[in-house]
């Protein structure tokens, strides 16, 4: 065994390298996270969940919704935008020539030019009118300055762009999910397999609990061809105890309704991950993923 | 890796052994090309590690060109970061003033006044003498806290106080402010409230 040295040195490095790599780089990283502000607010991000929604986490977990459901959208681009939303005093004729005439004294929108000149020469004189959509922030900064000057009114806005957030594709989310997200969440289900849409965003898609609860007991009564199973065990299906319906009971169309004199009614774990279903949000911008929320692009 | 086992040939009881040869010079160059590309593909899309750069973003500087700028909210993000740096130790965070010391700023008269002379008049020459704010009387001596701030700076952090919570009055500029600094000119003296009463809205 004269390589026995080395061959200990070399397993030893291999071994150590990827325990670098995948244990102690992470946790460098992104071990000591911390709560982080929402973009241009003081509120914290994320919010903790209440009692009820943690609890629903571990029922998510022990239903192995993460089996079919993934908590990640991903993001493939961001594009920065500028619209025009007011004129001024100027004549759509004018402001042709005077973006024209923009364009070749002010050095950011050099580069951009042809598709600047290009944009405004196809406008047909209706607003908003987008000037500027592409990666370029500084024609976006440039431009919204020199418009302001000129009494001409633009709306600047970050867009998120992607399979999983373009609303046209499959609108899961605004922007990307980032470490932030999941900080209160033990343990993470990123899940892997998107057998069923993706959920990091559900409570703003789905924010009504009764939605969801239906949609648990029986999935086909809100989503026509839901390839998802029902969860009945989380239901009790009992009998209406004459005079005194529980308040809590579904309303369930009538194919899918218990027999006559029975009503179904959710139990706590039901409740609990409904909860954790609704407290799923993804819809606030963070520094990591800038984007402009449609509420606030007036 | 540059081992190769060779079978011994003097005897079939005998030990293999091996011998030494060195590595073909393409796979060196091959590894050193790999290693090179890798590394500059690592430089240009790691974003050096940071724990807020996500891809599609490359690197920080990346990220930074893509933070809002312009626009309404840019100038309340400016507005805030002035406000709680500068005025926020005094007046609190959250514009509730502290009791003894600086009064509220959220729902004051003097904030959500029409003009904005007389507001920009405070942080310009500061405040000496007794002050009434929503209904109470203040005795301040506050400096000249925006003196030294950029026009653009003290406009977007008046604006931040009277938009901010929930306050609602209009947006201060800053031409605004540079019309009140050139009135006041190089003589600031502290104003007391009735000197601010006797000054245009």
């Amino acid at each position: 065994m004269k390589t026995g040295f080395s061959v200990f040195l070399a397993a030893f490095v291999a071994l150590g390298a990827s325990w670098y790599g995948f244990v102690y780089a992470p946790l460098k990283q992104l071990g000591g996270a911390k709560q982080t502000f929402i973009l241009q607010s003081s509120d914290t991000w994320p919010v903790q969940r209440t009692g009820e929604a943690t609890l629903g986490l571990q029922v998510y977990r022990q239903y192995g919704c993460a089996a079919c459901h993934t908590e990640q959208v991903r993001q493939t681009g961001a594009t920065t935008e500028i619209a025009l939303t007011s004129l001024g005093t100027y004549k759509p004729e004018d402001f042709k020539g005077y973006i024209k005439s923009l364009v070749a004294v002010v050095p950011e929108l050099l580069t951009s030019s042809n598709t600047l000149v290009g944009n405004i020469e196809n406008w047909n004189g209706q607003l908003p009118v987008t000037l500027y959509a592409g990666e370029d922030s500084d024609v976006v900064a440039a431009l919204a300055d020199k418009l302001k000057t000129v009494g001409a009114k633009t709306d600047a806005h970050i867009v998120a762009s992607g399979a999983d957030i373009d609303i046209n594709a499959r609108s899961w989310g605004t922007r990307q999910s980032v470490a932030a997200d999941y900080l209160y969440d033990q343990p993470v289900q990123l899940g892997s397999l998107r057998a069923g849409p993706d959920l990091s965003n559900i409570g703003v898609r789905a924010p009504d609990i009764n939605w969801q609860l239906m949609h648990l007991y029986a999935p086909g009564s809100v989503v026509p061809n839901s390839t998802m199973p029902a969860f009945r065990t989380l239901f009790e299906v009992r009998k209406i105890v004459v005079g005194h319906p529980s308040p809590d009971a579904l309303v369930l169309k009538k194919e899918f309704a218990p027999a006559d004199g029975m009503e179904v009614v959710p139990t706590a774990e039901a409740r609990e991950l409904a909860a954790y279903l609704l407290s799923l949000k993804a819809n606030v911008p963070l520094y990591e993923a800038p984007f402009t929320p449609v509420t606030a692009a007036k | 890796m540059s081992e190769e086992n060779k079978s011994c040939s003097n005897g079939s009881n005998a030990e293999p052994t091996a011998t030494r040869s060195s590595a073909p010079m393409w796979i060196i160059v091959v590894t050193l090309v790999l290693l090179f590309v890798g590394g500059h593909y690592l430089d240009t899309h790691g974003g050096w590690f940071s724990s807020k750069v996500y891809a599609p973003y490359n690197s920080a500087e990346q990220l930074d060109s893509f933070q809002p700028k312009s626009g309404a909210a840019a100038v309340a993000a400016q507005g805030k970061k002035v406000y709680e740096s500068v005025c926020g130790i005094c007046h609190g965070m959250d514009g509730a003033g502290k009791p003894g010391q600086a009064p509220p700023l959220a729902g004051s008269e003097w904030v959500l006044a029409k003009g904005i002379n007389r507001l920009a008049h405070i942080p310009l020459e500061g405040v000496n003498g007794s002050i009434k704010v929503e209904g109470k009387d203040w005795s301040l001596n506050m400096a000249a806290m925006g003196a030294a701030l950029s026009d653009s700076d003290l406009a977007a952090v008046l604006t931040y106080l009277r938009t901010s919570w929930g306050n609602k009055a209009g947006e201060v500029t800053a031409d605004d402010i540079k019309k009140v600094r050139d009135e006041i000119g190089g003589h600031p003296q502290p104003v007391s409230g009735d000197q601010l009463m006797k000054m245009p809205e």
